[in-house]
């Protein structure tokens, strides 16, 4: 096999990454597969576009403004989740003072960065860019300075006026900032690569020590400020909340004229292992509940256990503390969205669904243009970002009817649409004999935004035959959601439980969505809520009280490790409980809600407005914030 | 003081302070501070959860008090939609439930404070439903009544209430506390008796033999301090008179009353305070979670966070229905045992003083 040419950066926050490589600790595999070179930020970009390497570790803004068609390396990045130390706008007045700020050359990401964070604090400085070793002699008077990389260290202390723009970035934005991944062209890893660039990985990050020394050795700096610098600041997973920063960072740099493309996040393709669980018999409840609440991954065994014998109390208690732990701002979300059912013609005929009409009833409805209009023109008016748009899957609507549906929508209204569930897609698919990623490609070309993850009720074939046979398969659902992450989309995904199922079902639900998550990191959120059985073919068999509710909601928290957001769901089990919610897990309230259909007619009444929803927030103490799709607050 | 401090002082028995309970109202983390009440609720009750059946009757909805917090009331008897039961229909009420096959064990009897009844018809109310159905318990006249009878009456309350004893009455229900502050029923029931005369009531109740519960209302004008030294009072009378079987922590409900322009006390801020009085009244056996107020979902989490009764089956609740309580107006003892059960506590049926009954089955759901 060729060798792979890596190009790679030499700062102290690179080093973990090549580590393994470096150091030849791959096994004759990782000798004979990699060639590494090193480079400034700037130049391995350019080394990956002219084909002189085929990886290289890469700022964000380079890949997104890079005109060749690129793809992410699977769970690694270099990124930071509030103080970066690294990235640092510095001068000898305040930054409201600065007239000019000289830019580093080496990072175009940094670049974009400080040049965001000004623009939305209202500053306009001019800009200059200055090769990265000369930019701390530029600073002085009125002009500040954009210092990346280890110089950050000593001229932090030379400067009276030092922002951290990771820090700054997080604050304002509640995601992580991602400075730098592995990218190259899709066609250039083969099997087995993602592997052993994840172990070059995992080998750096159990030998911080002694690369600090190393570092420490050349740079002049103590050993102990690199060490604490690459455990506490850096932070080199590219999971969903990565993603999330990333997306909403190009996104921001677009908005503002900085980027010319619209940007698309997309990751190789190439298999990724998932992440292992521990399993071992002996463990008591306890110290399950406490390792599962650190964030170690439960095996599917102990999260039956848990789920079968922990108490509600220490279910919620591990489940809050997990939560704790993924957003320690004590930040709850929401977001002020409209549920949309453009049509209630539906053949799938699902026997817990009150709100479907079967093809040929008089009571068939499909939104007109101008019922649509005033919908999302009273969604604006609202202050809403977002339309939830859901069928019926109405054999009369073919993909061109979505593809003007959506076009009409975006030319005429400032609005997200998050749509089409996988059920839909797989039947557009069907009806025009295209495959999922091409009716997906139309969809997003269109104006598709995202997916979201309704229909997964059980994800069990058995399950399903009994309640929505018709329904697309477990295995469909979930190729829907990898071909919508593949592409760039983030979803959610949802679970309805209060069928009979038994906890095996409930768990495997939870490790199907879990297995994806780790190859694709694309789901941002994860809801479930009790079957609301009012008025539906099903009787009510299960139990579908409030302290199922909160068991199920904890245990998903704890099991899906690897999912950011867990919403409660008040629109279904009552504003309450979904209060309550926020102490068993959840941290984002969904949706204030403008219009709900399908629960509605099945017997949930609840509305709340976005005040209301604020109050709740405080009244379980804590800080509500809206976002996005993307979890981003705006 | 820290929560490991207090969290030492709960394993000791050791009785909480005034700091204690603020700083037990102001802790960050609402899950400590339930993990603690629960502890105190497992050690005393285990997981069994305790309710009864039981039968709502509201003699009249008349009422002088004109309290700001209610929407029960009606000014005077010709105001519209005031009324007044006489004894055979309150009879009836029960002997329906009785001919229904539902093994009642309880009537519960509050009213308004209507001043043109002569006190005739309550004893007469009393000795008709006790001749009715002899074994069951009267759990009648809230302190607040008791006071009023013995102003309206010109007798004393302990006359007052051996009369009633000898009428029939078992026991006295908890309302009407509100919050024990001149300050706060100044602003929302100025025309109730007071603190002190509420606590006298009972204290004279408990003397002669007659147990009773005790109450919160919060969420209204009260501060977290009020709320802290209101509790504190109903454990220093529990102290000296050691008749509170029960202690009732009832939210405000904010609907077509004159204080209803605040915000209804969220589940949060429910369980925090149920959490607290299990805490803080150390002496007082039982903290019911009643459901009519709470709702269901949350009277079922109560039960996680320092609550081990689930009140009764209730028929027909009107006082937190007009307030615009959502929960239904009477369950089925079958259904509240399925409740307890899937909140994963053991349903146990009781008397109004605590004996066992049976251990319902929550069946298979």
């Amino acid at each position: 096999m060729r060798r792979l040419r890596l190009s790679t950066i030499s700062f102290l926050n690179t080093r973990p990454i090549t580590y393994g490589i470096e150091r030849g600790l791959l096994g004759q595999a990782g000798k004979d597969r990699f060639e590494l070179s090193f480079d400034l930020p700037s130049r391995c970009a350019a080394a990956v576009a002219s084909g002189e390497a085929d990886l290289g570790l890469m700022p964000m803004a380079s890949y997104a403004a890079s005109a060749t068609d690129l793809r992410i390396v699977p769970g690694i990045a270099i990124a930071s989740r509030g103080p970066v130390r690294t990235v640092m706008l510095m001068g000898e007045m305040p930054r409201e003072e600065m007239t000019s700020v000289v830019l580093d050359e080496a990072s175009r990401t940094s670049q974009l960065l400080v040049q965001i964070l000004l623009r939305e604090r209202g500053l306009a400085p001019t800009f200059a860019r200055a090769e990265h070793d000369r930019v701390v002699d530029c600073i002085g008077g009125q002009r500040g300075g954009l210092v990346i990389g280890d110089l950050c260290f000593a001229a932090a202390r030379r400067f009276p006026f030092v922002y951290d723009l990771g820090a700054e970035w997080t604050e304002r934005v509640g995601l992580p900032f991602v400075y730098a991944g592995w990218v190259g062209r899709p066609d250039v890893l083969a099997s087995g690569d993602v592997a052993l660039l994840q172990e070059s990985l995992r080998l750096g990050l159990a030998n911080l020590p002694e690369i600090a020394r190393v570092w420490a050795g050349q740079s002049g700096e103590a050993a102990a400020l690199g060490e604490s610098y690459l455990r506490e600041n850096i932070h080199y997973q590219l999971g969903a909340r990565e993603l999330c920063g990333a997306a909403a960072f190009l996104e921001r740099a677009h908005g503002a004229g900085l980027l010319p493309r619209k940007p698309v996040l997309r990751l190789f393709e190439n298999e990724v292992r998932p992440r292992a669980a521990r399993v071992s018999a002996a463990r008591s409840l306890d110290s399950l509940l406490a390792e599962a609440a650190d964030g170690e991954r439960l095996a599917f065994e102990d999260g039956q256990r848990l789920y079968e014998s922990a108490s509600l109390y220490d279910l919620g208690r591990a489940a809050d503390a997990r939560r704790r732990s993924l957003h320690p701002r004590g930040v709850v979300t929401y977001i002020i969205d409209r549920n949309v059912n453009y049509t209630n013609a539906c053949t799938t005929a699902c026997q817990f669904c009150n709100f479907y009409r079967p093809p040929g009833d008089a009571r068939i409805h499909t939104l007109t243009r101008e019922e649509l209009g005033q919908k999302l023109q009273e969604t604006v008016d609202l202050g809403g970002i977002q339309v939830l748009l859901q069928g019926g899957v109405n054999p009369a609507l073919g993909l061109d009817y979505f593809e003007e549906l959506f076009r009409w929508m975006k030319a005429n209204f400032p609005i997200a649409i998050h749509g089409l569930s996988p059920e839909e897609v797989r039947f557009l698919a069907e009806r025009e004999g295209l495959t999922i990623a091409s009716v997906l490609e139309r969809l997003i070309a269109a104006g598709l935004d995202s997916v979201p993850g309704g229909g997964a009720e059980i994800l069990d074939d058995e399950i399903r035959r009994c309640i929505s046979p018709n329904k697309c398969s477990v295995a469909t659902w979930l190729e829907v959601m990898r071909q919508a992450h593949r592409l760039g989309l983030r979803t959610t995904a949802t679970m309805v439980f209060g069928f009979g199922e038994k906890s095996d079902h409930l768990i495997g639900h939870l490790d199907k969505l879990r297995a994806l998550q780790d190859e694709t990191a694309g789901f941002t959120a994860f809801i479930c809520w009790s079957f609301q059985a009012e008025g539906t073919k099903l009787p009510l068999r299960d139990d579908t009280t409030a302290t199922r509710y909160l068991r199920t909601l904890a245990l998903a928290r704890l099991y899906l490790d690897n999912f950011p957001n867990v919403q409660v769901s008040w629109v279904t089990m009552g504003p309450a409980v979904g209060q309550t919610g926020l102490r068993f897990g959840g941290n984002d309230f969904g949706s204030a809600m403008i219009e709900e259909n399908v629960v509605a007619q099945a017997g949930a009444v609840f509305k709340l407005s976005a005040a209301d929803i604020e109050g709740y927030v405080r009244a379980a103490g804590f800080t509500p914030r809206r976002r996005n799709m993307r979890y981003e607050w705006l | 003081m820290s929560l490991s401090a207090i969290a030492s002082k709960v394993r000791e028995g050791a009785p909480l302070s005034h700091a204690d309970g603020l700083a037990l109202y102001q802790h960050p983390n609402l899950m400590e501070v339930g993990a603690l009440a629960n502890d105190v609720r497992e050690r005393l009750h285990g997981d069994r959860t305790y309710f009864n059946r039981n039968l709502h009757i509201n003699p009249t909805n008349v009422c002088v008090a004109a309290c700001k917090l209610c929407s029960f009331s009606r000014r005077g008897a010709d105001a519209d939609g005031a009324f007044v039961l006489d004894v055979d229909q309150a009879v009836d009420k029960l002997r329906a439930r009785l001919a229904a096959g539902d093994r009642v064990t309880e009537v519960h009897i509050v009213g308004g404070l209507h001043d043109g009844l002569p006190f005739d018809y309550f004893t007469r109310l009393l000795s008709s439903l006790k001749a009715t159905a002899p074994g069951i318990s009267l759990k009648a006249f809230s302190a607040v009544e008791i006071f009023f009878f013995h102003r309206l009456y010109g007798m004393s309350i302990e006359d007052i209430l051996r009369r009633l004893q000898a009428a029939g009455l078992d026991s006295l229900p908890g309302g009407g506390a509100e919050i024990l502050s001149s300050r706060v029923r100044k602003a929302i029931c100025p025309n109730k008796c007071g603190a002190d005369e509420w606590l006298a009531v009972h204290q004279i109740a408990h003397r002669l033999g007659i147990k009773s519960n005790c109450t919160m209302l919060f969420g209204t004008v009260e501060t977290l301090e009020e709320r802290v030294d209101h509790l504190l009072l109903l454990r220093a009378q529990q102290a000296e008179s050691a008749g509170f079987m029960a202690f009732i922590p009832l939210p405000f409900h904010p609907e077509n009353n004159a204080l209803g322009d605040r915000p209804a006390p969220t589940a949060a801020e429910i369980l925090r305070t149920v959490a607290v009085s299990r805490l803080l009244l150390h002496n007082v056996p039982h903290i019911k979670a009643y459901w009519v107020s709470l709702g269901l979902a949350t009277a079922q989490t109560a039960l996680w966070f320092g609550a081990d009764d689930f009140d009764g089956t209730v028929s027909e609740e009107k006082i937190y229905h007009q307030a615009g309580s959502l929960s239904p107006q009477a369950l089925a003892s079958g259904e509240i045992a399925r409740l307890v059960c899937a909140a994963g506590r053991v349903p146990v049926e009781r008397d109004t003083l605590y004996r066992n009954v049976a251990q319902a089955s929550g069946g298979a759901i």
